[in-house]
């Protein structure tokens, strides 16, 4: 399969996966933390908007995120939706529910974890110190001047929802920075896909409403 | 944003309340000052002596092919690449949904190689339908003016001067139709260039794409004279070329944006209201100053002569302008009275008693026309980092925003959404190359897909989802439970330190004129003869009446 991949600005990243996620039933607050999500990871060189279609393309509904001591995890069999639980993060971050002791804050399943990264650099912002995610296939620490470090990619490739652990660690270090990757034409198009149910088709009332009410060939 | 203490006294007293500006029939009143963002980038060029020149001009004899301006700054120099197309009169069309123009451009960033040119020669015809890159700064469009553009290059060719009547009732050689910027079509994100000090304020590359645009379509005129009229051809006097700037038409598509951007907003407005305190809290009026105030009085009541418009609502508030100028010019006779305490003070205070909203604003800008020294440092607050503002704060409790609510959108709380008319309105986005359009919810299709616009309402819903929460519970837990309040909480938090966020206004009701929202805007850009062709589309002028890049002052020799 081809694959003609485009360069699209951060901009452009964080609008058309705030659309898609809204266009997909997202709240337009949630569908606002999607859009940050996505271009956040796509700034460091991941391909956030791949995963954030993933998410949006699942045929299983989320299941509510219920938050029990130490233990953040879904109401019923199935599995968590990565925004609902960053924004929670970010909401919770100086409130008890958030707290990470000795042992941390157990999170899941999932999905998507990946995108659970730019939520906690904002937690690790908030709280003064880097958090660390651990799960079964490795770990990843992010810090609150944005910089990532561990196995990011890797856990960007798990296809199934993760358990996770986090837990507070030091301090920050210098931030890096990277190239913004191409976004995959398959991704663009799902996005675009999506995008467009936030969007009303075309009628000659509304074309003509929305216009001058003279030619423009004066 | 944090605006500069002022040494003297507290300005408090003099401040007008975002009850009082922030109301769309005051916003749609606005008017430019020096502090719109066309000044404050023509002030930030002259002071640091930018040079100009054009590097190509590859036209032929029907005024295909392109050109390049270098806008040559102390630390970079930025070139406007222009494509210059034979457009037929049937695809003329200044809607979003064209698909050609008489013109197209493109800012870049630094001077264009061949292969630059060939590359943006291939994408910037096509504007929406093309790539940019971030070496690229803005993609914008035109349109000729048909009438003038012809009749003058008719007259330059025959060797006269246009019909200044004819001049004076357009004003420009070509409108543009959109000016895209801030990462748009792959174009540079404002993250990478908003910390250069000549970008910062906003919208700065886009007008000094207008303003070379402005140049360009002069140079067109001259070149299409020249080939048709060779040796008898003559140019553009002095004095017309500066009555003319460029046009603009726009649509639906601004007004989203000052809804979209409250952080935004609130750093304009904040300077604009910030810049009339300063002048009305000056114990005195200085000589110099009072001089600077009648001469831009009296250009006022020249533009306001010479400002044309058809549309009923406008015309009704020209001359309620023209009225109002001629009533500054008569109290500005006996004006200041020896010994008079705070005399700007006392001529606002008059004007706010005697004068139409238009007449208000347009006393606004010319009471900080002469007091740049006061003033211009507060174009350097006009700018906001927006994604430091974007994270809520879920530790708040739940009586806290509540008490917000109470202060901050009062005038939301007292609509009354269970009655038809006070959401008559949705806006939305066509899929037609994604026009905003607004619609009628009860006639037509699409108010499922609404955009979150609609601000009013969503305060008043969350005001009444946070009645059932007990006072001491943290907005975070509020949020997990109601997902579908998160924005208009984020919202809500940003109106203490952002009091003139918020368009205070309801804006689905039956009787809202888009313009209105549109007319502020323009003006904040340093937009004037504001002319409706509907209640949502205007045509405007940007420039009219400002120098050309050869009237600037040259660069000191180094």
């Amino acid at each position: 399969m081809t694959d003609t991949s485009a360069n699209l600005s951060l901009n452009e990243v964080e609008q058309l996966c705030l659309k898609a996620a809204r266009g997909a039933g997202m709240s337009w607050g949630l569908a606002e933390e999607a859009g940050f999500a996505a271009s956040w990871l796509a700034e460091r060189g991941l391909d956030g908007p791949g995963s954030l279609l993933r998410l949006l393309e699942a045929d299983q509904p989320v299941d509510r995120l219920v938050m029990v001591l130490a233990h953040w995890r879904s109401a019923g069999a199935g599995s968590l939706c990565p925004i609902t639980v960053g924004a929670a993060l970010c909401d919770f971050a100086l409130l008890p529910e958030a707290a990470m002791a000795d042992a941390g804050l157990r999170v899941g399943p999932v999905r998507q974890g990946v995108l659970l990264l730019p939520f906690l650099s904002v937690l690790a912002a908030l709280r003064g110190r880097m958090v660390r995610l651990e799960w079964s296939g490795g770990q990843v620490v992010v810090e609150g001047n944005g910089a990532v470090s561990g196995a990011a990619t890797l856990l960007a490739e798990e296809a199934a929802p993760v358990d996770l652990t986090l837990q507070l660690a030091g301090t920050d270090g210098p931030a890096p920075t990277c190239a913004l990757p191409p976004v995959k034409a398959a991704t663009l198009a799902g996005l675009n896909r999506l995008a467009l149910r936030t969007t009303v088709p075309p009628s000659t009332l509304s074309r003509r409403d929305a216009g001058a009410e003279v030619d423009d060939n004066d | 944003m944090t605006l500069p203490e002022p040494a003297s006294a507290d300005l408090s007293a003099f401040r007008r309340t975002p009850d009082q500006v922030m109301r769309l029939a005051r916003m749609g009143s606005a008017h430019p000052t020096r502090l719109s963002f066309l000044r404050v980038m023509l002030a930030r060029m002259a002071a640091e002596g930018w040079r100009f020149d054009r590097p190509l001009w590859s036209l032929d004899a029907t005024g295909v092919g392109r050109a390049v301006y270098r806008a040559i700054g102390p630390v970079r120099t930025y070139s406007l690449v222009a494509f210059a197309h034979d457009l037929p009169a049937d695809q003329r069309s200044d809607r979003v949904i064209a698909t050609a123009w008489d013109a197209t451009f493109s800012l870049f960033d630094g001077v264009p190689t061949k292969a630059d040119l060939d590359r943006l020669q291939a994408n910037v015809p096509l504007q929406e339908a093309g790539r940019i890159s971030a070496q690229e700064l803005t993609l914008a469009r035109a349109n000729r003016s048909v009438r003038l553009f012809d009749h003058v290059v008719a007259r330059l060719a025959a060797g006269l001067q246009p019909d200044p009547a004819e001049v004076a009732a357009v004003g420009y050689l070509m409108r543009t139709t959109a000016v895209y910027g801030s990462g748009k079509f792959g174009a540079a994100d404002r993250a990478r260039i908003a910390d250069r000090a000549e970008l910062t304020a906003p919208f700065q590359a886009e007008m000094l794409t207008v303003w070379l645009i402005r140049q360009f379509t002069v140079d067109l005129v001259e070149h299409l004279a020249l080939l048709r009229g060779g040796a008898g051809a003559v140019r553009l006097n002095a004095a017309t070329r500066q009555s003319l700037g460029v046009g603009n038409a726009t649509g639906l598509g601004m007004a989203p944006f000052l809804i979209r951007h409250p952080v935004l907003i609130h750093a304009w407005m904040a300077a604009r209201e910030e810049a009339l305190a300063r002048v009305r809290a000056q114990g005195a009026a200085r000589a110099d100053a009072v001089a600077g105030f009648r001469a831009a009085l009296t250009e006022a009541q020249d533009n306001a002569a010479l400002w044309r418009t058809d549309h009923p609502v406008q015309s009704a508030k020209l001359a309620d302008l023209r009225r109002d100028l001629a009533q500054i010019a008569g109290w500005a006779g006996g004006w200041p009275e020896p010994g008079q305490p705070h005399p700007w003070d006392a001529l606002w205070r008059r004007g706010e008693k005697a004068l139409s909203l238009e007449g208000q604003e347009a006393l606004l800008a010319l009471m900080l026309e002469p007091h740049g020294d006061l003033v211009d440092d507060l174009a350097d607050h006009m700018s906001a980092n927006e994604a430091a503002e974007f994270r809520l704060d879920g530790a708040m409790t739940v009586a806290r925003l509540r008490a917000i609510l109470d202060d901050h959108y009062a005038w939301a709380l007292a609509l009354d959404f269970t009655q038809p008319h006070t959401e008559a309105r949705f806006w939305y986005v066509s899929q037609e190359k994604l026009e905003p359009r607004i619609g009628d919810r009860f006639a037509e299709e699409g108010a499922a897909r609404e955009q979150p616009l609609c601000i009013a309402r969503l305060a008043y819903s969350l005001h009444r989802e946070l009645a059932h929460w007990s006072a001491d519970q943290p907005v975070a837990a509020f949020l997990l439970a109601h997902p579908e309040h998160r924005q208009m909480v984020r919202r809500a938090q940003l109106a203490p330190r952002h009091p003139y966020a918020e368009v205070r206004d309801n804006l689905l009701a039956e009787a809202m004129l888009p313009i209105d929202l549109m007319r502020c805007k323009l003006a904040l850009f340093g937009a004037s003869r504001f002319d409706p062709r509907s209640d949502k589309w205007v045509r405007i002028s940007l420039f009219q009446g400002q120098p050309f890049p050869e009237d600037m002052p040259e660069a000191p020799l180094q």
